[in-house]
């Protein structure tokens, strides 16, 4: 191999959203691409993956995605025995490992207080700073590590941003503006609208103005808008002319009285409403998180077969990348070579690795949020590339998840459909951004299988005669839980899980430079405290809360108690203390999920000294390194993130291309 | 539902009982429907009515047609060896759903493309596809498989091509309904209930119901013509913008490797799926642990040692290249019961017996039955098909699993077939096609 | 999935017709749901070796001899006597009933006697196949069908579901069986 030429055009680290999109552009333009994917190959058929989430005794996210959960449940391992990741050649942040020790989480964050101290009858949630701001929090969101990424089990919510969701600080003087605009965006968004194949009508989004989301004068989606639901037409129902005001009336500095109009509004969704690009049409299986089985829902394979289609196009399979190199000082340096190790497992589990190189004249990163921002670091002997901002790894921001729940007063028929086919978008903008965080209200289809692991604990309370659900007893009784049986057992179940649904909350997070992922090294050797299958340190996670994002909290709790209240609905919202997600704010209790939006790591924004990459998704400090995909959002803004990330990947494909001289 | 009452009516009479199963007969008329003359209720006595009603279609299908389309009572199949057949005679779909949403009709010559005029002499039939994807210029992708699976390679590294057609019936309710066209489809108003085919008490065709045919074909050499049958056709790949090929054609012999028969029945909501495959295609698993290989097969390599078995070819997919690549395949076990196997051997046998009976050399009888599948409970949706999955390896390679919504079944997969408006379609993809 | 071995005794057709029939008045199905004649699937046979592997052929016996004792009442006396749906705390036969409930209803296999805590179900000893799974009764008892098999069409979801007997359910007044 010739020192001085390129093995590729175009080196990409993960074959995921964006690193598919952009493997795709580059090829059709010609380019010769290597993919280094850190995972396993992209099956045949997705009957493995189906058969795992059949299986599967806690059917999580992850749970049909390779190095599973055992299958076999217990006592003492209810959900099945995890994998330790210092085993595994790819561990990633799984939700049965969420507040656990490295020894079953990958992620190195701080543990919730009841995994600390399990016989302590009185768990305790952690306490604010002087500031109001609850640091110590785990940060709950997952990834994949393998052939279509995460987004394999997206839900396929394609929502797009709103004027001001990327103009923060000119317009409420709260975190900062995106570096570009949203005419702009508009264009990017058509085309990942068309890559994905989007199911919405323009038409239905009009009431949506009013929160500044604005078509180009003509657009048409690909495909029409997939229908709503029993449950959508319930809540919507129930909610007419239901107004809230923008915050409760104590909010210090007089906050936002404004009354907003709560609608639901179906939701834009990249799952088929007819037959697309050789895909079927969506049959409601419930299940798009965590898999649809029959690829109704685009997933990031779908573009990948494009890209081995041009023919330009190399996959790496098992290839873990474990440093850039880069060459050069200040403002002129350049990514030289990408080290990685192509990793094998014997029948036994044994890993080998094989250190190999490779080079390109460009190089992205698009390996996730987490990945990309513990790549940059590890790079250089763990002293960190593309950095002179100091902002990589910071920043992270996840859409926290506040879930509430309730059974309507008639059945409404949920577990049917999409998992989500509309929500309440109407509350997303407002003068009280000022005061504290918006959030988006997605109305989920799936009853209480989020909310309390339904079918499965509501059904076991009235055979067992256990009350795990708080529905057993039914009204109106002795008091005391029941054990059915028979007919009885149908109709008392049916009378329940026809009435069940929930909304969960998403909330705009403030991003915080003190929110961030690092590598996991002793602070005085600088050693790994924890490490992989491969030997890389692994990440380490600090989180927490500021007032704003808290307040929004405060805010949705109660716009979630008026909407199940106007729909005669009763609530059965219960917040635990001491647990994963578990706070404390003004003496409340919440919990929060992860909502699977990582983004923040490696931000946007005009200036070097003030960030990592340009509107491009280019570096500001390593002229032929882009680091793709929702890192580069400087806010997570409102709306579910992949439309807007793989909209990116178009322009940082252009991109990349002006550079090569095409 | 016919198989009760008729259940009920043989006991009821005394006359001689019909004999169970009923037997496989040289005959040129499609049965209706299955004749089921199990005396008692169970898969294991139903199922080899069922073959045998597959083995019956088959003989009529392939039967040498009158000038009429029918199959020719003065003709027996496989008298010569090899003839021309009933259902290379229905409608391909490529020439129902035109562009422009053009009206079709029945007979109208096939229309050759730029790219075979040259090469084209008389009447040769285009066969085009190259694996479940069907990339014509103007229309988008046809046939929705699951994960874009992909194509099936000879061990010349030939891609096997496919061709759907379907019968009059099918044909004339598309016409009648303007489902060939987007626009005729949004107009409709469903549901979309093609014609059911029914027997009477004594199992003779009533109504021949809506037929639909998919075959697969493997180019052939001339001296393997004598196991085959086979056609000189126009073998035509379409050009594609990605990956990048220009259109081809060429002429070729190509010899039936696979063939799927689709009927609506009265018995059957859900239609009754009979796949047959040629008898050299392919080893099963078993066959291969136990090590017990022929010589030779159509799509695996005895002797290779390394090849990957039941593995996707690895894209770009260009049918215009001779490929490195050969998929090596073997036929997994996907039956839960012994019967399905047991009930398709002990007709491919006697059917076999029948046809060689006619000709020794009757290239009919290397062919074989997978098995049929049948809805058990028609008043599901599904209808609970017996057997729960069935793959033909020319057609559903790679998914020859056991997995619930992923792994082959006829029926589960066709239930989600809709057309170009989303409205279910009958259990058949064909109305997908409209432009 | 990994078959389980068979146990050695031999299993009659009608050791398992029973097995079905009593499951049948337990869960409030009609027998003919459970084991249809014409059956692709062969749940009752696949649940009653399962059930047996765990319990042992003596426990099984047992309470399936309970059954037939009792099986010309009505279907929901036959479930409220052997569940012991009235009793202060059932008994350990009682709770095997209640693990073959839980076994048609949601496809696992749930330790008899291991309750739920914490605000979710007791820990699934398995999955006992994808083919149990997806033939949950719990989603029948919802008017809807699985997570992840749906054998429905596109739009279902914006109309009511077909009325719970269209789903299987006993809602009849006959015996333990059909």
């Amino acid at each position: 191999m010739s020192k001085n030429v390129p093995q590729y055009d175009v080196v990409i680290v993960g074959a995921g959203v964006s690193g598919n999109l952009i493997a795709k552009e580059l090829g059709l333009a010609g380019k010769k691409v290597l993919i280094l994917e850190a995972g396993l190959e992209v099956p045949d058929s997705r009957e493995e993956y189906m058969e795992n989430f059949y299986l599967a005794l806690a059917k999580t996210p992850e749970a049909p995605y390779p190095a599973l959960a055992g299958r076999q449940g217990s006592q003492v391992n209810p959900v099945g025995v995890l994998p330790d990741p210092s085993t595994l050649p790819t561990p990633r942040a799984t939700v049965l490992s969420l507040g656990q020790s490295p020894k079953t989480s990958y992620l190195v964050q701080q543990q919730p207080f009841a995994a600390l101290h399990p016989q302590d009858p009185k768990p305790q949630n952690p306490p604010a700073d002087d500031k109001g701001n609850v640091r110590g929090l785990q940060f709950s969101s997952t990834f994949e590590r393998n052939g279509g990424g995460t987004s394999w089990h997206w839900l396929g919510t394609s929502l797009r941003e709103l004027e001001n969701d990327i103009r923060m600080q000119t317009k409420y003087q709260h975190a900062v503006d995106w570096p570009i605009t949203y005419t702009e965006l508009q264009e990017l968004w058509a085309l990942a609208e068309a890559e994905i194949g989007v199911a919405a009508s323009t038409a239905q989004q009009e009431p949506l103005e009013v929160v500044g989301l604005q078509y180009p004068p003509g657009y048409q989606y690909p495909m029409q808008a997939i229908p709503m639901s029993m449950v959508d037409q319930a809540v919507s129902n129930g909610v007419a002319g239901l107004q809230v005001p923008g915050t409760l009336p104590d909010t210090p500095g007089g906050g936002d009285p404004t009354l907003y109009d709560v609608f639901v509004t179906p939701t834009p969704a990249g799952r088929n409403s007819e037959p697309y690009d050789d895909r079927r049409v969506c049959a409601g299986n419930t299940n798009c998180i965590p898999i649809c089985p029959i690829q109704a829902k685009w997933d990031p394979t779908v573009t990948l077969g494009k890209a081995l289609d041009t023919g330009n196009v190399t996959m790496s399979y098992q290839s873990v990348a474990y440093n850039v190199a880069v060459d050069g000082q200040g403002d002129t340096q350049n990514a030289t070579r990408i080290d990685y190790y192509e990793w094998s497992r014997d029948a036994s589990g044994a890993i080998s690795k094989v250190s190999k190189s490779v080079t390109g004249k460009v190089y992205v990163l698009a390996c996730h949020a987490i990945e990309n921002a513990k790549l940059l670091l590890l790079s250089n002997n763990w002293k960190g590339i593309a950095n002179i901002s100091n902002q990589v790894g910071r920043n992270l921001m996840d859409h926290p998840l506040y879930l509430t729940w309730a059974l309507a007063p008639q059945p409404i028929f949920g577990y049917r459909g999409p998992l989500a086919t509309s929500g309440i978008e109407s509350l997303r903008d407002g003068e009280f951004r000022k005061y504290r965080a918006s959030f988006r209200m997605e109305i989920g289809n799936e009853g209480w299988n989020f909310s309390k692991g339904d079918p499965y604990t509501t059904t076991m309370d009235f055979i067992q005669g256990t009350n795990n659900s708080n529905v057993n007893p039914p009204p109106g009784g002795s008091g005391q839980p029941v054990r059915l049986g028979g007919l009885k057992l149908v109709q008392q179940l049916n009378n329940i899980f026809t009435r069940q649904f929930r909304i969960a909350c998403m909330f705009d997070q403030t991003p915080l430079a003190e929110n961030l992922v690092k590598l996991d090294l002793d602070e005085k050797t600088g050693k790994p405290n924890n490490v992989d299958g491969l030997g890389l340190p692994r990440p380490k996670v600090e989180y927490g809360l500021d007032p704003y994002t808290m307040e929004g909290f405060r805010m949705a709790a109660y716009v979630c108690t008026k909407v199940y209240e106007q729909m005669g609905a009763t609530e059965f919202t219960t917040n635990g203390v001491g647990g994963t997600g578990d706070f404390t704010y003004q003496g409340k209790n919440y919990h929060y999920y992860g909502a699977g939006h990582v983004v923040g790591t490696h931000v946007m924004g005009p200036e070097q000294k003030s960030s990592v990459v340009d509107a491009s998704q280019r570096s500001h400090d390593v002229q032929n390194l882009w680091i793709v995909g929702s890192g580069s959002f400087p806010t997570v803004c409102t709306a579910n993130p992949t439309l807007t990330l793989l909209g990116l990947a178009f322009k940082s494909a252009k991109s990349i291309l002006a550079s090569l001289g095409s | 539902m016919r198989r009760l009452i008729f259940l009920l009516a043989a006991t009821l009479l005394v006359p001689a009982r019909p004999q169970t199963p009923p037997p496989i007969v040289l005959s040129p008329i499609i049965p209706g429907d299955v004749n089921v003359t199990a005396t008692t209720v169970s898969i294991d006595t139903f199922q080899p009515d069922f073959d045998v009603y597959s083995w019956n279609t088959f003989i009529a299908l392939n039967w040498p047609p009158a000038a009429n389309g029918n199959g020719d009572p003065n003709q027996t199949i496989g008298q010569n060896g090899d003839n021309d057949t009933v259902w290379e005679h229905y409608r391909d779909v490529s020439d129902i759903f035109l562009p422009g949403g053009a009206r079709p009709t029945w007979n109208a010559p096939m229309p050759i493309p730029n790219a075979c005029k040259v090469l084209n002499k008389g009447n040769l039939e285009v066969v085009t596809q190259i694996g479940k994807n069907l990339l014509t210029p103007a229309v988008v992708s046809a046939m929705s498989q699951p994960f874009n699976t992909g194509p099936i390679i000879d061990q010349n590294g030939v891609y096997t091509r496919f061709q759907i057609l379907v019968n009059k019936t099918m044909f004339d309710y598309i016409l009648a309904n303007s489902l060939y066209s987007k626009a005729g489809q949004k107009a409709f108003t469903p549901p979309v209930n093609f014609t059911s085919g029914s027997i009477d008490n004594n199992g003779k065709t009533l109504v021949e119901g809506a037929i639909m045919v998919k075959s697969a074909w493997k180019v052939i050499a001339a001296a393997d013509k004598a196991r085959f049958h086979s056609q000189d056709v126009l073998v035509y790949s379409p050009a594609s913008k990605n990956p990048k090929y220009p259109a081809k054609c060429m002429m070729k012999t190509v010899g039936l490797v696979g063939l799927h028969v689709g009927h609506k029945t009265q018995s059957a909501p859900q239609w009754l799926w009979s796949t047959f495959e040629h008898v050299d295609n392919v080893p099963t698993d078993a066959d291969v642990k136990s090590g017990k290989l022929n010589a030779q097969y159509n799509y695996y390599n005895p002797g290779c040692k390394t090849c990957k078995v039941n593995q996707i070819p690895p894209r770009p997919w260009n049918p215009t290249k001779v490929s490195a690549f050969h998929s090596q395949i073997v036929r997994m076990n996907q039956f839960n019961l012994p019967i399905y196997a047991a009930s398709a051997a002990a007709r491919n046998s006697d059917a076999q017996k029948l046809l060689l009976g006619v000709n020794p050399k009757s290239v009919w009888a290397n062919y074989e039955l997978i098995s049929t599948m049948w809805p058990t409970d028609p008043k599901q949706p599904f209808g609970a098909p017996a057997p729960t999955f069935l793959a033909n390896t020319t057609l559903e390679t790679y998914i020859q699993g056991t997995v619930p919504n992923v792994s082959s079944n006829c029926i589960e997969c066709h239930n989600n077939a809709t057309m170009t408006v989303p409205v279910p379609s009958d259990f058949t993809y064909v109305l997908q096609r409209a432009q | 999935m990994t078959r389980t071995v068979p146990p050695a005794i031999p299993i009659l057709d009608s050791d398992i017709q029973d097995f079905a029939d009593m499951s049948a008045a337990l869960t409030g199905f009609q027998s003919s749901v459970l084991k249809p004649a014409l059956d692709p699937v062969g749940l009752a046979r696949e649940y009653y070796v399962f059930a047996v592997q765990q319990v042992g052929e003596s426990a099984m016996a047992t309470l399936v001899n309970a059954y037939r004792a009792i099986k010309t009442q009505p279907a929901q006396q036959i479930a409220d006597t052997l569940l012991e749906t009235s009793g202060a705390s059932p008994s350990s036969q009682a709770q095997l009933a209640q693990s073959i409930v839980a076994m048609w209803y949601l496809g696992s296999w749930y330790v008899p006697g291991v309750l739920g805590g914490g605000g979710f179900a007791p820990p699934p000893l398995q999955v006992i196949s994808s083919a149990a799974y997806t033939n949950g009764l719990a989603w029948r008892v919802m008017q809807s069908h699985p997570m992840g098999y749906s054998q429905f069409t596109f739009g279902y979801w914006s109309q009511a579901p077909g009325p719970l007997s269209s789903f299987g359910v006993n809602t009849g007044n006959g015996g333990g069986g059909q």
